[in-house]
């Protein structure tokens, strides 16, 4: 016999058990508004292009606040103006623009330094950009022109260097560049070696796979940034080496392997010097970015703050290609990618803590009979909105379908499983332009805010506006493809703009195309890939491409203006009303305290700061203070 | 810094008497029963001392020194009389004894309660036995806590103040106890080890780093040899307060000259001897005082002190030889008795042995003599002639690595005239010995010189009138002390008096001003014993006579205390503190410097001569790289360059470096050298404007580490990959 108290005891205690693993569950389920996208909010207050700075635009310089002159108009001192010598139409100036808009500096271009000089009168520059093709260095009399420049405080930075035989023929050129001796006219690297404090992301080794300790230091990676064949020169008095090659053979001493990158200090302003054609594409940015910051005792500068993980095709919808999955995985697309790819990227991503945005397709195949499965959607839209990851729409297929007819039937399924879904995203991959212009006219993409598309070599700004409304983000490395130049070109995004992008290709899993799509090598890939990122550039933002197209936007408009008054930092923001970040890097310095803001450190000598108020003042202290006194 | 250097003081003064009187008491105190408080002191002291310093010999010897062994070592005499006393119940005992230790080891005891425990045992018996021991005996403690303190006053200012070696010849004894942490005792030669061994042993087995040990244990080191002076005249005095007019009158009286106590702002070995000199005389004494029993642990602590004093220093084992001169004489109605002379003689001749062996061991393997043995023994052979025909010995002397000191020279170059009767030999003598004096041991004060002079004098007639009075022991002892120290003022004059010169002519005078104070104190106290015989009222009688002397030390003028110039700025001691602070172990470092911080910092980092750095600046034509690969690299500047000019500095420096300096040539002597004086300025000079031109360049990098009016410290971080090429045309190589 049971005891009417027990009976009453366990029957609060079952209806306990029921409540929690049911109720609850349900009541999730019901709150769940998986099927409207919380990341499709209206677009017409953020920011838009006619927002954008632009360098050489109308300056309106700020008006100081009563009582607080002194202070801030050191802050709204004119903007730093950067010269291009060389010709408008090289990739390199696009580059070098593209950095000086994102800095919010003014620039100017000239085709020689004839042609600069001629107009000295439009101010003095605070960093010479030259082509070493547009100087003529055997005459002298152009030397003479960059040190009369240089002596002046006008920083100068070669993209690359003069022949050779030039070189190592004069002296006087050799000693302005910060060249002791041209060891070799060439020489082949077997890999190189990045000293730490230059580019966020710290020191690091680029080794050939030969080395054992390789695979170590940074695996799976074969293509190396920049040239391996280059002169080989050492460096002389008063320069600073960033970046070296390791030459081959064990009885050079690591002083004086090749230098690729250097600083010859000149007293008030510096040359740099770069070997290797290492500034070729946008890691030019990131360069630029961290040789100024080497060029006072604080660089501050605007980015971004965005590290986007973008799943790209997945998921999948459809039972697509049954014979190669049963035979890979013994097991149907929609079950691989349910059971063994979700629960491994969710893993990962919420381990180093970023946010995916899951570019889905209903489809890959739009030839074949394989529908995709409306429940298959609503799964997905559950566990992401569980999950905080965005759902964005993948542009492409497998099928070579033309964008028109995939969105046609790509919204019909859409209408059909949800009654329609408002994506804010899209992963337009290599798509041209126009193409991508013309899709987002289409209905399914009204909502869509931002586009992802793949890094192309030529195109200079990482990111920017496709049109009025819509921004670009560019996807800058494949995470499942690992290679060292995709690293280097991370480290000077991160070092230039706080951004990266990295996208996964997940079609391959569905249609592995080489015996190394099996997911068994791709979730090591990306793994490693996450890991290696996550534990480097831990202080910036994860977000998802909406997320991130909210900074951009922000990151574009804003205008700022900086200056240094003893150990305070004053920073003006212009033209936007949210937080805006800035990377703050300094030399033996730490950050004390901060009004409008806060701050973060990233590394040694490099902060995040978040500044949310028109103005911000930075106070400075030593970086490491004497314990005994 | 300074809070720093008082918590190392106390550090090392704990670790120091730990080791050589609580150690010892507490394995021997059952055997002291019946020893005056001040001789157990002194035995105790003695005993510690010589074992630790034989300790780590044996175990140099051996190669085996280690902190393990040490410890082993300082353990094995208690394992042995345990093992000898509790033969069969030793194992019981031991597991007692752990019982608690196991308790707390697996948590049945926690670590609070166990300190609990130990604590209120503490408490019961400070209570108890402490309490009741020093009831009758208040005032004296006070006293003794007050001439303590004085102590620490007096010379501690400049512990707490200095931070830097206050003697020239330090970083050469740092260099030879690096040594001893590679089992090499001897590495500059055979030279009397015991200062080094007793440094090695707290360094090894507190961990305290050797030049911290160098710079604060001058201070623990001076209040233990007052503290020996103290308790030897409390052994011979009647009244128990006159001891204490001696020690007052020694540390607070303005007449003395600087030079007989500014030995003691640095540990030397030297003054660390002279903590042996009174302890054997003392043991001696009272040998010649007994009868008949314990004879034999006299002549035992008496042989150990004699064979420490030639341990430690050659000069201390000649004074404590004129000493024991003394003491025969004062004793001769004892000493000429032969049982007597005989168990003295033999413990002399075993004390000398025993520390005359090793050294003559390792001599014999085929290890030079170290250079400064020369010197001494060039001192001595050179006899009386040497100072006194040359005249060029400095009042303060002259270092014994050979450097003369700054301060005047004294008109030495005449004989006293050997013409004459007998009385008047003797009157020109005694001219010659207070004009000594005067220049010597007092602030050129013939008054001062003529009093110190007669209390000799009165101490000699006093000393006789108690052997008349039959009181052998006490006028013996009145007398030993008497001669010994008229036998030091006439060596004084050797120089001019034509007698052979035993010591350097200035070091006479650091063993006066010791021997000074016994004497105005036991004279006084023979005096008082006059008076009122060993009625009570001689105590009030002392009281009375300190109080007379603290007057007359007030009226004739007090000493302050004084901050000497050390061979190291202070900032360059806060850098090199930081740096070892920062640097943790991990990391390379290397300093640039002009001070031994090689020494300093011995298998820490690296040290970067800067005149050698500075000289590879002048060929940077012909070698245009200079890498320095370290990760880190600091350049120590004196924007005020020190003197470095005399034995113990005295002259504060001014100079600013200045483009004049740098447009000097850098000075092209060797050695030592280019860091002093003048040549010190040049060289700073060029450093600071190469290290302003080197900072144009790389305004980032070269960081400032320390800065204050006086001194600079640059630091800057390399990478290995990337070393900074430090070769500059800075405008003003040659």
């Amino acid at each position: 016999m049971i005891s009417r108290r027990n009976y009453f005891a366990i029957t609060i205690l079952m209806a306990t058990v029921l409540f929690l693993c049911m109720c609850l569950n349900s009541l999730k389920d019901g709150w769940n508004d998986y099927a409207v996208n919380r990341y499709t909010e209206t677009a017409e207050n953020y920011p838009s292009q006619i927002n954008m700075y632009l360098p050489g635009g109308e300056e309106e310089e700020p008006a100081p606040e009563e009582g607080t002159e002194d202070v801030w108009s050191l802050a709204a001192a004119s903007r730093d103006r950067v010269v291009w010598i060389g010709p408008e139409d090289s990739a390199l100036y696009g580059v070098v623009e593209a950095w000086v808009t994102y800095t919010k500096r003014d620039i100017a271009a000239y085709p020689s330094l004839t042609a600069l000089k001629a107009a000295e009168g439009e101010g003095a520059a605070w960093m010479l950009v030259t082509d070493p093709a547009c100087v003529d260095w055997e005459s002298g009399e152009e030397l003479e022109l960059l040190e009369g420049y240089v002596e002046a405080g006008t920083h100068l930075v070669l993209p690359g260097l003069p022949e050779v035989s030039v070189i190592e023929g004069n002296k006087k050129l050799r000693d302005f560049l910060g060249i002791r001796k041209v060891l070799e006219q060439e020489t082949t690297v077997t890999g190189y070696y990045l000293r730490e404090g230059f580019l966020l992301g710290g020191g690091t080794f680029y080794l050939d796979r030969e080395s054992p300790d390789a695979e170590e230091l940074l695996p799976g990676s074969e293509a190396y940034p920049g040239e391996k064949t280059f002169p080989w020169y050492l460096p002389g008095y008063g320069t600073k080496v960033y970046m070296r090659g390791i030459a081959a053979g064990e009885q050079v001493k690591a002083e004086n392997y090749p230098i690729m990158l250097w600083r010859k200090s000149h007293g008030t302003a510096s040359v740099f010097a770069v070997n290797g054609g290492l500034m070729d594409g946008l890691q030019g940015m990131g360069l630029l970015s961290a040789m100024a910051a080497e060029t006072d005792s604080y660089g501050l500068y605007p980015v971004v703050n965005a590290q986007n993980m973008i799943l790209a095709g997945y998921p999948s919808l459809a039972d697509e290609n049954p014979e190669e999955m049963e035979r890979l995985y013994s097991r149907s697309v929609k079950q691989v990618f349910q059971e063994l790819l979700w629960p491994n990227i969710a893993a990962v991503l919420e381990k180093h803590r970023y946010k995916a945005t899951c570019m889905m397709t209903p489809q890959y195949d739009y030839t074949d009979d394989n529908l995709p499965d409306g429940r298959q959607l609503a799964y997905y839209l559950k566990i992401f909105n569980e999950h905080g990851a965005e759902t964005g729409l993948w542009g492409l297929s497998v099928s070579d379908t033309p964008l028109a007819g995939k969105l046609a039937s790509d919204g019909a399924f859409l209408r059909e499983a949800l009654g329609g879904y408002g994506f804010a995203s899209l992963y337009a991959g290599d798509m041209e332009d126009l193409e991508i212009r013309e899709a987002l006219g289409e209905e399914l993409l009204g909502s869509v805010r931002t586009v992802v598309r793949e890094h192309d070599g030529a195109q200079a700004m990482p990111v920017g506006f496709l049109s009025g409304d819509v921004t670009v983000q560019r996807v800058i490395g494949d995470g499942l493809a690992y290679t060292y130049e995709n690293d280097f070109l991370v480290r000077c995004m991160e070092t230039a703009l706080g951004y990266f992008s990295i996208s996964f290709d997940l079609s391959r899993v569905a249609y592995p195309e080489e015996d190394g799509d099996g997911w068994e090598q791709l979730s090591k890939a990306l793994g490693t890939t996450i890991g290696t990122y996550g534990q480097t550039f831990r202080g910036f933002h994860a977000t998802t491409a909406s997320e991130c197209d909210a900074r951009i936007r922000q990151f574009l408009a804003l205008d700022y203006r900086d200056g240094r008054i003893d150990d305070a930092i004053h920073l003006q923001v212009e033209g936007i009303t949210g937080p805006a970040w800035f990377v703050l890097r300094t030399h033996n310095e730490a950050i004390e305290d901060m009004e409008g803001g806060s701050w973060q450190e990233l590394e040694e000598g490099a902060y995040l700061i978040e500044v949310t108020d028109k103005r911000a003042v930075l106070t400075l202290k030593p970086a490491d203070e004497r314990f005994y006194r | 810094m300074t809070m720093l250097t008082i918590l190392q003081t106390i550090e090392v003064a704990a670790a120091y008497l730990a080791v050589t009187l609580l150690l010892p008491w507490a394995l021997l105190r059952r055997r002291m029963t019946g020893i005056r408080l001040p001789a157990r002191f002194m035995a105790c002291f003695m005993i510690g001392n010589f074992y630790c310093m034989n300790l780590v010999y044996l175990l140099q010897l051996l190669h085996i020194s280690c902190r393990l062994t040490l410890f082993l070592g300082t353990l094995a005499p208690f394992i042995a009389v345990a093992a000898f006393q509790w033969k069969a119940s030793l194992g019981a005992r031991l597991e007692r004894r752990l019982e608690q230790l196991r308790q707390v080891s697996e948590g049945q005891l926690g670590r609070r309660t166990l300190m609990l425990r130990l604590g209120r045992r503490l408490g019961r018996m400070s209570s108890g036995w402490l309490g009741e021991w020093l009831a009758p005996r208040w005032p004296e403690a006070l006293l003794a806590a007050g001439t303590v303190a004085l102590i620490l006053y007096i010379y501690g200012t400049n512990t707490v103040n200095v931070y830097g070696y206050c003697a020239s010849d330090m970083v050469l004894h740092n260099y030879w106890i690096n040594h001893m942490e590679n089992n090499n005792i001897f590495v500059d030669g055979v030279y009397p080890f015991g200062f080094h061994c007793m440094i090695y042993y707290l360094h090894e087995v507190f961990a305290i780093p050797v030049y911290v040990l160098l710079r604060v244990f001058a201070l623990p080191q001076t209040l233990m040899i007052h503290l020996m002076l103290l308790a030897f005249l409390r052994l011979l005095c009647k009244a128990r307060y006159t001891p204490y007019i001696g020690v007052m009158a020694y540390v607070a009286s303005g007449v003395f000259y600087q030079y007989t106590y500014y030995r003691y702002y640095a540990a030397l070995p030297q003054e660390y001897g002279m903590l042996f000199i009174l302890p054997a005389a003392w043991f001696a004494i009272a040998f010649l005082r007994e009868k008949d029993f314990a004879r034999r642990r006299n002549l035992i602590l008496f042989a150990i002190a004699i064979s420490m004093t030639l341990t430690v220093h050659f000069y201390d084992t000649i004074v404590a030889g004129l000493l024991c001169l003394g003491i025969g004489a004062g004793f001769v109605f004892r000493c000429l008795r032969w049982r007597y002379l005989k168990g003295l003689m033999l413990a002399g001749i075993a004390g000398i042995l025993i520390a005359v062996l090793p050294m003559a061991a390792a001599y014999a393997m085929g290890k030079p003599l170290q250079g400064s043995l020369y010197w001494g023994m060039n001192m001595l052979s050179s006899g009386g002639g040497e100072a006194g025909e040359g005249g060029v010995e400095g009042k303060g002397g002259s270092g014994e690595d050979g450097k003369k000191e700054a301060g005047g020279t004294q008109d030495s170059g005449k004989k006293a005239p050997q013409g004459g009767g007998l009385a008047e030999k003797l009157q020109k003598g005694v001219v010659c010995v207070l004009e000594e004096l005067k220049y010597y041991v007092t602030n050129d004060s013939m008054d001062a010189a003529r009093f110190m002079l007669g209390s000799v004098g009165a101490v000699l007639a006093l000393g006789v009138l108690w052997l008349l009075l039959r009181r052998p022991d006490y006028g013996g002892a009145l007398l030993s002390v008497g001669v010994f120290m008229g036998v030091l003022c006439i060596l004084q004059a050797s120089a001019k008096l034509g007698l052979p010169q035993l010591l350097e002519v200035s070091r006479y005078s650091v063993y006066i001003g010791y021997g000074i104070p016994i004497i105005w104190g036991l004279g006084l106290d023979a005096v008082l014993y006059l008076l009122f015989g060993e009625k009570r009222a001689i105590d009030a009688g002392a009281v009375a006579a300190l109080a007379a002397a603290c007057a007359a030390v007030a009226l004739t003028g007090v000493r302050r205390p004084a901050c000497l110039s050390a061979y190291e700025s202070n900032d360059a001691i806060i850098c090199l503190t930081n740096i070892l602070h920062e640097s943790g172990g991990e990391g390379s470092w290397t300093i640039c410097s002009a001070n031994d911080e090689q020494q300093m910092t011995w298998g820490r980092g690296y040290h970067y001569e800067l005149i050698e750095f500075l000289r590879k600046q002048e060929e940077v034509k012909e070698q245009p790289v200079i890498t320095i690969p370290t990760d880190t690299v600091y350049f120590f500047i004196e924007k005020v360059p020190l003197l470095y000019l005399d034995y113990l500095n005295t002259i504060r420096p001014s100079r600013e470096v200045s483009l004049e300096g740098a447009e000097t040539p850098l000075p092209k002597v060797k050695g030592i050298l280019p860091y002093i004086g003048e040549q010190r300025w040049v060289t700073m000079s060029h450093m600071y404007y190469w290290a302003r031109a080197f900072r144009e360049l790389y305004p980032n990098e070269m960081e400032v580490y320390y800065e204050t009016d006086a001194f600079v410290c640059y630091r800057i971080r390399q990478d290995a990959y990337n070393l900074y090429n430090f070769a500059l045309d800075y405008g003003y190589n040659e």
